[in-house]
Order: C-alpha cells, then structure tokens, then sequence
C-alpha cells in the first residue's frame, strides 16, 4: 500500500517551473531518496511534503489522508535539516520536548521517548547541553533524536549529512539505515551524493528539473537507466557516451559503428529501435576491456588505489575513460587497444530515451 | 499566481498584525503630521489669529524676502560646511590609527565615543565653561601659551565655529565607528597581497583601503549633512543664535516660528524648506559618490 | 620581514601618540568640569586653575540636592526613557517579524514607505505634530513624551535586518513542531534575539533621555521638564553667573547616568551604530 502519495504536484517560482506535474506514490516503511542535482527541485519537493512550501497544484497524501491542505504541524511528519536547526537557545532535552509540549504530551511519557531515543542515538550524556556546545555529529544525532521522539508517519532528511566530514558522514550513513530498520517508518532522504543514494536507499529516485527521470532500486538505476541524464549522473566515473555513425543488424541485435571506425554488437534487438533516430552508445568504465580491440592513446591516469582510471584518446579524437588494475603499468602516451562488452552497453536516443529491448 | 495549500512563506492578512502596530504609529504621528505640515505650508496659519485659509506660495514668498531667515539658511550650510569635512577627515583618521588588533584602542575608542552619549544640554553646559572669557579652560590654556584670552562665543567671526568644534567633539564617535565597521569588512588577504608586493604604507592606503572603503565614505558623509543640517540645540544653548543672528541656524528659526511667534504656516513653510534642502545635499553627494565610482 | 615589522612599529608609534594627545584634547574638558565641580564657588570667582590644590567642597552637589525640582526631572526622564524603551522594543520586535520572515498583502509596498519615512526629520513634522497634540490636549504629559518617538523607523528596520539574519530553518523547525506562528515568535525568534534587542534597547534609552526638541515644546510645565530641557532652562545667563561650580556639579550629575550606562553596554550602543540601517 502506498503510504505517501504525490498526485500532479506542482510548484512555479515565479516564471521558473521548480517542480511539473510530478506523481510518486511510496510504499509504506520504505527509505526512498529523491536524488539529483542541485536546483532540479528534490528540496523544494520535500518541503512541500512538509508543508513549508505551498502547492501550485495538485495533492499529496500521506496515511490515506490529504495532508496538502493542513498545518505543517499536523501533517505526522518530521524534519531533519541541512544544518539542524537546533533551538540554539534551548538545551538538548528542550529541544526534543518542544514539539511534544506543544500538543500537550504528558511528562512522563516525555520523559520515556526523551529516554528512549537518547539510548538509542547514545545522546544520554548530551541532554543537558545547549547546541553550541556540541560537535557537528552530535547536534546531527540530536535533530534526528528531536525527530524521532514525535514518532512522525515519515521522516524528511533535507541533505543532512552536507555538512559532516567524510569519515562522519559513511558512519552516519551506516547509522541510518540501521536506524530506519529499527523504526520501520517510511523515510524521504534528499541528497545530490549518488553515494548516499546508492548505499541506503531501498529506492531512488532520480530528479532533473522538476521531472522524475526515473524511479527504482539502486541497482535498477544502475543497470538500466531509463535515460541519458540518469545513465550519466549514477556512477562513478560517469558513464562514457560515444556518437554512433552507423548501425546495422546481426543476428536480431543492433551493431553500432562508432567514428573511430570500431563496431560494438549490443544487446539491443533491432525491433526496438525507432528508424532513422540518431544514437549514442552508453558504456560505462568498468565495461571496457584493455588488451584487444580499437586503438587509443593514454592522456590522463587516475589512480585511486584499488583501480586506476585511464582516460585514452580515440582514433577520432573523442575521449573515453575504462579502468585497469590499482597497480597497473601505464605511462603518458602510452598506445592501449580497448574491447567494448556490447551486452553491458546502452543505447540513447535523440531525446535522451534508453532504447530497451 | 495563487497557491493552494500552506507553505509557510505564503501571504495572509493575518501575518500583517505583526506590523499594524507599528504602521499605525506611523501613519498616525509620522506620515500624517507631514502631509500636514505640507498642507500648513500653503496656509495662512497662526496659533493667535486662527486659521484664515490658503495663501499659496505667500509663506514661501514671505521667507525670501525675511532677511533673518535668509541668513539662517546661509548660517546653517556655512555650519554643515564646516562640519562635514572635519567628521569625514577626523572620523576616518581615528578610525584608521584605532584599526588595529594589535594595540589596545579600546580605551581610546571609549574616550572618542563616550562624549557621543551626553545630552546636549550637558555639552553646551561644559563648553560653555570651557569658552569663558576669563575662567574657561580655552583661557587657561591660552594663558599657560601667554596669549590673551578671547571670547568666542560672541564674536561675529568665531561664534559658529566655536559650535563646530562643540559639535565635532560632542559626535565624532558616530563616523568612527561607521569608519572602523567599514575597514573591518576589509578582508585581511588584501593586506597580505599587498605586503607580498612590496606596497609601502602610503600605497596601501590609497591603493586598498581607501577604495575599499569608499561606500562608507559617502555614507558618512551622506549622514553628516542630514545631521548638521538640524544644528539647534548647541546653538540656541551656546550662542542664542548671536551674536547679530550670525549662529542661528534654521531649525532655532522653526522654533521661533512655530513655538515662540505661533505662526504655524509660516513655520511649516520654513521646515519644509529645510527638509527639500536637506533631501537635495543627501541626493547630490550619493550622486556624486556614484559617479566617482562609476 | 623584519625590517618591514619595525618600520611599521615606528609609524604605529608615532600614529599612537597623535591619537593619544588627541584623546588627552577630548578628555580636557569633562576632566575639568568634573575636578572644578568640586571647589568652592568663591575660589573659582577668581581662578579656574589647578583643579588638584585644596580646598575641595561637596557644596555644588549638595546645592544641586537643594533644588528639588531636579528630583522630578530625573523622574520625568526615567519614565520616559523607560517607557519609549519598552513600546520600542515591542513595537519594532513584532513589525521587524512581520517584515523579515512573514509575507502578507502590500508588504514590500510597506516596507519601502518604511525606509522612506527613515528619511523625514523630526523639524519637517514637529509642528503639525505639536499642533496635534495640543488638539487632543496631550501637552505636558507622559504620553506626549513617549509615543511620537515610537514612530521613528530605525528600531524596525534594526530588527527587521537582525530576523533577516536568523536561519529560517529554526522556525521552519518549530513550526513542523506544532508551534503557532506566534509561539514561534515569542517562543523562538524572540530569545535569539535578545542581543539586538539589548542593542535597540540601550540606543533608544538614550535616545530618549537626550531628546531636546520636542521634549522642549511638548513639556512647557517646570514639573514636566525632562531633566535635559529641565537643566537648559536653568543655564540661560550664566556669563556672569558667580556659580560656575555649581553649574559645573550640575552637568556631572547629569552626565553621570549615562556615562555609567554607556561605560556598561558600550558594545550595544557602538553596534547599535556600526551594524544599524543607518550603514
């Protein structure tokens, strides 16, 4: 069943559309992130969630219930901001009890959520601190503390983990996906880190100027990208795209000509492709064989330690990155002959479309 | 375009009770006496003979022709003439010699400012004493120099700017503090740049700082003539407005008008004549200012 | 770098000692008045000199004591200054709100007629307004004193650009935790505001207690007199007075107040100056 459910939404700022015509329906108890890049409208869309946006149309439901329409108060979600916002005057335990307060919760059952989520995000020493008084990590823990303590219908991340250092951040990452198996609600997570998408998402979806591009588990997305703009935002280094100058068919599947003058076979079947349609061939790094194959020209090496990116030039001069060993041997200038793996290629129309079998 | 739904950003008439305090105060006892005050300019009014209708530009007509008010006029730019520049040169000088982490200004920028908090009431009073003819400490000093005392205050030549230097010493503190605000918002990297280019003393204050701060420069100087522009107090304290009206300044004729004379019209037609005065110096130095920068 | 470090020193040296025979210049004259302040009448008939030899009396002060009406002044001004401080404070608190973080029909429309009215003197409307008030039969009372101040803007746009400065998330935050707008701003937004309110606060005190104009007209009753207009009146003709030290007792124990008052919230009222609209 799905328990948030966004029917036609839409949002203008002034002359720009930020968000057009957008359904999503999430199932209940899922981690779903709205992932894309900065001013596609993944923040906007959250907080009209919340109810700190209004509506240029359309309804979002939440429970069974239109929420669209009330208070952001009343709405049984919580919010954990970009950079918190913590009340910098209240200490920790104030924070937390002040939503609580205000719909009137008895002390003593205050006092045993206050308990619980102190336990559980192990805040207890912290309770009688003010903000200012805390590191970045733990003032994170405190404003998901003050979300959880409101046991809200859903959860809205706000890109939380920006301001966290590298380390902080993949250990907040692990927390939260162990956080959200143990409360089992649904949880709305808004980044622009595919990384942080990939890693605790059950379900993506991708933004791109106020439109879904695609909807899926993180492998799907992964796997096959409904379009260009996902194919080339997932993954990292980003998917290399290469203009196709012919096309012809071998045994059901297409087989492009790239310029360099080197053919790929893909696992596309001809009947999917619409006549006459320019294409791009999609291959990502991981899926480019060294050893065989159409000659290239070694002009930058990446190394990263486990793999080394190398970034050759085609006979036609179009660029490509694959990636070798961590140790490989390579130099400048160096001459590499590279094999595609056509079954793991995509293909793109004009339009950006993934042309699928 | 109108929105459904309840973003927080979103327009209500109810949010406009946060300010319907304050507008009402406004309209009530600021906007409403200036209308009025425009409308009394054209108006034959006085406390004594009543109201007896408009009289179109006659209260205008009647201050070009009053010799006192003419000299009030030229009294008053004379003043802020005088005053302006000192608040500038002075203001930034001190601002730029307390600029500096390093020594412990604080004490100095406590004296600079703190005479900016007396009334001017207790000001006149101190200089007053201080400009006496035989006791005050000018004489005393003057005497310790072994120079004859003189007395300012009644003469024709110095009684104004014996009330400029009042008036500069009494708030110097405001351009200071607008000046050291300015340079503070000077980033230090301009600093280190220009020392890691050999830029002497000179050169750094005229090729950064300056330029750096020269927004406030106009500010300050934007300021100062509204501000010089409503010299009273320290005149009609010190001086009177003496010796032979040569310190009397517009406002002290607005009083006298209105306050002591009971000619409303008359004095709302003069108060309207410093307001326009004091709008034209305000909009000629930022337009000046912007064409420097331009 | 060494030699660039000591040429700076010497100039520093010699700004320093500029500055400080310039501080010693401003100083001179409240030093005097307050040492002369405590002599005798009679020896300063014939010298104002020397203000550290004997004999030193407490008789100015006392005179000062003696004559009553002061009492009152100061009164009259402690309410006054209070009371514009407080509306102020309240006034300007809540418009600030509305201009900084709510939205409502024709505010931008407001908000400029604001800024604007930041231009208007107090000489171009002091005579409407006192005609107003003696209309309404308002002169010579408290009220008089206090409300056409409130009317100026520099407190809302103060406050106006320090709500401006307060991230939006924390409201947003409180709003999500079922506050009402106005629990937030009293809740919320008014605690974190507390150091602009400490600013507003000391600027319009003082404001207040130095007004002169209109105080000067409004209160013409000597039991109304504020202790600023209170004290000019008392100093007309004194080229010839024989008691320079007690006028001298009087502007120190005028000047005493705020002078304490600045020395303790000096930072509030240089921010007042150096963070305000005015910038």
């Amino acid at each position: 069943m799905a328990d948030l459910s966004l029917r036609h939404v839409s949002k203008r700022f002034g002359q720009l559309d930020v968000i057009r015509d957008l359904s999503l329906e999430i199932p209940s108890g899922e981690f779903a992130v709205f992932l894309g890049p900065s001013g596609c409208g993944k923040s906007t869309l959250l907080r009209m969630i919340a109810g700190l946006e209004g509506l240029g149309g359309g309804e979002i439901h939440l429970g069974g219930a239109r929420i669209d329409t009330i208070a952001p108060g009343d709405r049984g979600v919580a919010m954990v901001f970009q950079h918190y916002a913590l009340y910098p005057h209240m200490t920790v335990r104030q924070n937390m009890e002040f939503g609580l307060r205000n719909i009137a919760t008895p002390q003593p059952e205050i006092d045993r959520k206050i308990a619980d989520a102190a336990e559980m995000l192990e805040i207890g020493e912290l309770l009688e601190r003010k903000p200012a008084q805390l590191s970045g990590g733990q003032r994170q823990r405190v404003a998901i503390g003050r979300a959880i303590v409101k046991q809200p219908r859903a959860f809205l991340f706000d890109e939380p983990l920006s301001n966290l250092d590298a380390a902080l951040r993949s250990r907040t990452r692990i927390e939260l996906a162990r956080l959200h198996h143990r409360v089992q609600s649904t949880m709305i997570f808004v980044t622009h880190d595919q990384v942080e998408a990939m890693t605790m998402a059950n379900r993506i979806v991708v933004m791109n100027q106020g439109r879904i591009e695609q909807v899926g588990t993180p492998m799907e997305i992964y796997q096959r990208p409904r379009t260009r703009f996902v194919a080339g935002f997932i993954g990292a280094p980003a998917m290399n795209f290469l203009p196709v100058a012919a096309i012809r068919e071998e045994a059901g599947r297409v087989v492009v000509t790239l310029p360099d003058g080197s053919t790929v076979t893909t696992a596309v079947p001809t009947t999917a492709l619409r006549p006459g349609a320019a294409l791009t061939l999609g291959v990502r790094a991981e899926h480019i064989n060294p050893g065989a194959g159409t000659p290239a020209r070694v002009e930058v090496i990446e190394r990263l330690g486990e793999r080394t990116l190398v970034y050759a030039n085609l006979a036609d001069g179009s660029t490509i990155v694959y990636d070798e060993p961590g140790d490989v041997v390579l130099a400048v200038g160096a001459t590499v002959h590279l094999a595609i793996d056509g079954a793991a290629t995509h293909l793109f129309d004009a339009e950006g479309m993934a042309v699928h079998g | 375009m109108a929105e459904v739904g309840s973003g927080i950003g979103q327009s209500r008439w109810t949010n406009a009770l946060f300010v319907a305090p304050y507008m009402l105060i406004l309209f009530g006892l600021l906007i409403v006496p200036l209308c009025l005050g425009i409308w009394l300019a054209f108006q034959d009014y006085d406390m004594l003979g009543g109201w007896a209708g408009g009289v179109g530009l006659e209260n205008f007509q009647n201050l070009l022709d009053d010799r006192i008010f003419r000299g009030t006029v030229r009294n008053t730019i004379k003043f802020v003439l005088m005053t302006t520049p000192a608040f500038v040169v002075l203001g930034l000088f001190l601002a730029l010699a307390l600029n500096n982490a390093l020594r412990r200004s604080g004490i100095l920028r406590t004296i600079f400012f703190g005479s900016s908090v007396l009334s001017v009431t207790i000001v006149t009073l101190v200089w007053r004493l201080v400009y006496l003819p035989d006791r005050g400490l000018l004489a005393n000093a003057l005497g310790l120099l072994g120079l004859p005392g003189v007395d300012l205050v009644t003469s024709q030549v110095w009684a104004l700017p014996a009330i400029a230097i009042v008036t500069v010493w009494w708030i110097i503190g405001l351009p200071m503090t607008l000046f050291l605000a300015g340079l503070q918002q000077i980033p230090p990297e301009l600093y280190e740049a220009a020392a890691l280019d050999n830029a002497g003393r000179w050169r750094t204050l005229t090729g950064i700082t300056l330029p750096s701060i020269r927004r406030t420069i106009v500010v300050v100087a934007v300021i100062e003539v509204i501000l010089q522009f409503q010299l009273f107090g320290q005149a009609l304290l010190i001086t009177g407005g003496g010796p032979d009206n040569t310190t009397r300044p517009m406002v002290q004729f607005i009083y006298e008008a209105g306050f002591r004379d009971l000619q409303l019209g008359f004095a709302a037609a003069a108060s309207q004549v410093l307001f326009a005065l004091m709008l034209i110096a305000a909009l000629a130095q930022f337009w000046a200012g912007r064409r420097q920068g331009a | 770098m060494r030699t660039w470090q000591r040429g700076r020193s010497l100039g520093d040296r010699l700004l320093l000692a500029a500055v400080v025979a310039l501080a010693v210049v401003w100083l001179a004259p409240i030093i005097w008045v307050v040492g002369l302040s405590f002599k005798p009448n009679e020896v300063l008939m014939h010298s104002t000199g020397g203000i550290l030899t004997p004999p030193f009396t407490l008789k100015n002060y006392v005179d000062i004591l003696a004559a009553s009406s002061v009492f009152g002044w100061m009164l009259n001004s402690t309410i006054v200054a209070f009371g514009q401080t407080i509306l102020t404070l309240l006034i300007a608190s809540l418009a600030g709100y509305g201009f900084a973080r709510t939205n409502f029909p024709g505010r931008n429309a407001l908000f400029v007629l604001v800024l604007a009215a930041l231009a208007v003197p107090e000489q171009a409307i002091i005579v409407p307004l006192h005609t107003m008030f003696a209309a309404a039969d308002l002169h010579n009372t408290y009220t008089a004193l206090i409300v056409p101040r409130l009317a100026f803007p520099f407190g809302v746009l103060l406050m106006t650009q320090y709500f401006r400065a307060i991230p939006p998330e924390i409201e947003e935050a409180a709003l999500l935790d079922r506050a009402s707008r106005l629990k937030v701003f009293f809740r919320i937004v008014l605690p974190l505001s507390i150091p602009a309110q400490a600013t507003l606060g000391i600027y319009t005190f003082l404001h207040a207690w130095n007004d002169y104009f209109w105080p000067l007209v409004s209160a013409t009753k000597p039991a109304m007199y504020t202790l600023t207009v209170g004290l000019a009146s008392m100093q007309t003709n004194f080229a010839q007075t024989e008691g320079i030290g007690f006028l001298m007792a009087q502007a120190v124990f005028a000047g005493l107040p705020v002078l304490i008052l600045y020395l303790f919230f000096q930072r509030h009222i240089v921010s007042a100056v150096a963070g305000g609209p005015l910038k």
